[in-house]
């Protein structure tokens, strides 16, 4: 194709180009060359942020607006195929929705699902980091991937396996209690039993990401800093409360706030296995909102529902950044 | 975490932006081509259906070269959601399967052609069948296949128990459920499900068979009529006296309780026979089917999908024969014997396998009383309130008439 002095030429002429030229050029021609490539680089900026914008505005900043146009609607069924004859109906959703005892319901149950499940996961994934950062060195990545298993496991799969430890006639939990002479309670056949039973479920399936992201806190604690506690006889006690938690707070923030939201928004646990039942006692807003919205058709209800629990959310996420943020700073 | 219901609240938010961007082009509705000319029929069906009519589909392009049949099956846990936003954009296919529970709804959604009756005729189908397909008097689907609930029964335990033939009316259930549990060891008497989504498909036996419904002809709520609270009392009794299982958690296969005897009757559909048979073959023999005990009547609950040629479709007629080759009686034997499907037209159940066999002989016997659902828009709405009076009842937290009273004039605010 080229002669073996044409290849050795090009690059040596392109090597050439920006070092000969830009002294011999002057500041005024530099300037104009900086500036033109700016918009060069401006534009391809844009160019490359193109396929990220236009899926987020088709499905991300479209359709929130849409929802939140939709949640003052009385959007149904018939206004699928027919959008523009749904009614304007001002507020009149939202104070529906606060005396709904289906979703106060739902509402309670969420609450009660973070109040008790964010705590559990934050402090048994933290217990859990720590000790695989520290103890067992052999077998540390067989348990980090043990516990990390749940997080990537499909939810249906999950449901399977937690429907036979928690089935009462001859599941796993059913035949400990059996061992020692008793009946064992039907876990999500009863409405006291069933959310508690959830929130294990869960706790088990989340502790790994957020197990993950406290070993990643903890290897980045400096060994100096402990060795140094170690020199000034601090036993492992006084270094877990006075070095580990102190460096870990921006893990522990970050961790709290996206277990939060995650827990807020619980609908997989819930959908598939109790349906929220039995009674209500595991509906969760999310579940609600997703019944209301496909197997009703109540859109508008449906939307006015989500953006309440947007609100909520962001309200609990504002709060927890500023009461867990680090204030000696 | 929960992608699922950030996708629930996107989805909302999808469907409107569909619904406003998309409807302008889609109702144009067009000429309709000639069934001789050449084309292509663009065609729905669900789950196994779907990909057994695939088949079906080359054998009727090869006698009618001018069509090519283009088969697209559909999972039914998307089916529903499938067709809403099909409907939304204006993108149905020319045909389609639907369940009778979709009709009231899609009608409303005003993108059905209506049935064109000189063609198919009311009097070659189930009752039960064609009025799945109609709403307000209208057809608007063809029925395609049926089913229908009846009784599956351990012979063999009951043996053991001590009785030797099926229970007619609601004591003998009783009274066998009873014996199954006492003599024959089992742990339950009787499937039923006590609670959750759909629970009221195991209650249809009973509320038709008592004489009631949920709403009558004249679209009014009657769900607290004497009739239906009787049969409440009697659906939950089973649960009261230990007889069913208060707790049954979603998605519950019921055939493998069967198969090792902790559970020795329920209320099954068709398939069941080929679900046993394949998955239980242990107890071949063993097992037998009944019609629904009776109260007033046996009446149980009639299911299947009908076939709906869609408004805005350019290829109605030719819709109109495929439907109708898939619907008539050599069609339809076709169909049964491909995917044990019962057939809706009856005239198809006078030949072969269909009228030998004393098993389906009794699904026949079924079908010619079943009674279908009213098709209303709001319809899993309504049923909705009906499942919930149910759990109440079977978790003993409401009497037979509290829950059904709560149920009226919930129901009430729901039909026009």
């Amino acid at each position: 194709m080229s002669t073996t002095t044409g290849k050795a030429a090009q690059p040596a002429k392109v090597q050439a180009g920006p070092g000969t030229t830009s002294p011999a050029a002057g500041p005024k021609g530099s300037r104009r060359r900086r500036k033109s490539s700016m918009g060069v680089q401006n534009m391809a900026g844009w160019l490359f942020s193109t396929p990220f914008l236009v899926l987020f505005l088709v499905f991300m900043a479209v359709p929130i607006i849409a929802t939140l146009v939709m949640s003052f609607t009385d959007f149904g069924l018939r206004n699928v195929t027919h959008p523009l004859d749904a009614n304007f109906i001002g507020f009149e959703n939202y104070t529906k929705l606060f005396s709904d005892e289906k979703f106060l319901k739902s509402l309670f149950n969420t609450a009660y699902f973070v109040v008790v499940g964010v705590p559990l996961t934050i402090l048994l994934g933290l217990v859990v980091a720590v000790l695989l950062n520290n103890g067992i060195d052999r077998a540390r990545t067989f348990f980090r991937v043990g516990f990390y298993a749940p997080v990537v496991t499909t939810i249906v799969a999950v449901a399977v396996v937690w429907r036979f430890v928690l089935d009462p006639s001859d599941g796993l939990v059913a035949g400990l209690f059996s061992e020692v002479g008793l009946t064992a309670p039907d876990f999500l056949g009863s409405e006291k039993l069933a959310m508690p039973s959830m929130i294990a479920m869960a706790v088990w399936r989340n502790l790994g990401t957020v197990m993950v992201l406290f070993i990643a806190g903890l290897q980045a604690i400096p060994t100096e800093v402990r060795e140094a506690a170690r020199l000034d006889g601090a036993n492992i006690w006084q270094e877990f409360k006075g070095i580990t938690v102190p460096l870990l707070r921006p893990t522990l923030l970050y961790a709290t706030v996206i277990t939060t939201i995650g827990y807020l928004n619980v609908f997989e646990e819930p959908f598939v296995m109790t349906q929220g039942g039995p009674s209500d006692s595991t509906l969760t807003v999310s579940l609600n909102m997703y019944r209301e919205g496909f197997n009703f058709f109540h859109m508008g209800y449906a939307s006015a529902m989500a953006y309440v629990l947007f609100v909520v959310i962001m309200g609990i996420t504002v709060l927890q950044l500023r009461l867990l943020k680090d204030n000696t700073k | 975490m929960s992608r699922t219901a950030r996708n629930a609240s996107t989805g909302i938010g999808i469907a409107v932006v569909l619904a406003l961007g998309l409807t302008a082009c889609g109702s144009s509705g067009g000429e309709d081509v000639a069934a001789d000319k050449k084309q292509t029929l663009t065609v729905w069906a669900m789950g196994a259906e779907g990909e057994k009519l695939a088949d079906v589909a080359k054998v009727y392009e090869k006698a009618n070269p001018n069509i090519t049949v283009k088969v697209t099956p559909v999972g039914w846990d998307v089916a529903h959601q499938k067709l809403v936003s099909a409907a939304a954009a204006g993108t149905m296919p020319d045909v389609a399967q639907m369940g009778g529970s979709y009709m009231g709804e899609f009608s409303e959604l005003g993108v059905l052609e209506p049935v064109d009756t000189k063609t198919f005729q009311k009097k070659d189908f189930f009752p039960a069948g064609w009025k799945q397909g109609e709403v307000d008097g209208q057809a608007y689907g063809v029925p395609w296949y049926v089913d229908t609930r009846v009784l599956y029964y351990r012979t063999d335990l009951a043996e053991k128990a001590g009785i030797t033939k099926a229970p007619t009316n609601w004591k003998e259930m009783q009274d066998l459920a009873t014996a199954y549990q006492k003599k024959a060891d089992t742990k339950w008497g009787l499937s039923i499900q006590p609670s959750g989504l759909d629970t009221v498909q195991n209650f249809y036996s009973f509320l038709y068979s008592a004489g009631g419904e949920i709403v009558n002809d004249k679209g009014e709520a009657v769900i607290d009529s004497p009739e239906a609270v009787k049969a409440l009392k009697e659906y939950g009794s089973y649960f009261d006296k230990g007889l069913s299982n208060k707790s049954v958690q979603p998605g519950y296969d019921v055939v493998k309780d069967f198969g090792n005897g902790r559970v020795p009757m329920f209320f099954g559909g068709p398939w069941h026979v080929t679900l046993l048979n394949e998955g239980q073959p242990q107890i071949k023999g063993k097992w037998a089917v009944a019609n629904v005990p009776a109260d007033k009547s046996s009446t149980s609950m009639a299911g299947g999908s009908s076939l709906v040629i869609s408004k805005d479709s350019e290829h109605k007629a030719a819709a109109t024969q495929f439907i109708k080759y898939l619907t008539d009686t050599k069609g339809q034997a076709d169909w049964y014997e491909r995917t044990k499907d019962l057939p809706a037209n009856t005239a198809a159940w006078t030949s072969g396998d269909l009228a030998d066999d004393a098993d389906l002989q009794i699904f026949k016997k079924q079908m010619d009383t079943a009674k279908s659902s009213p098709s209303l828009p709001n319809l899993s709405e309504i049923t909705d309130k009906v499942d919930q009076a149910i759990a109440k009842v079977t978790q003993g937290k409401a009497s037979a008439e509290d829950a059904l009273k709560t149920a009226q004039s919930e129901i009430e605010g729901l039909v026009k």
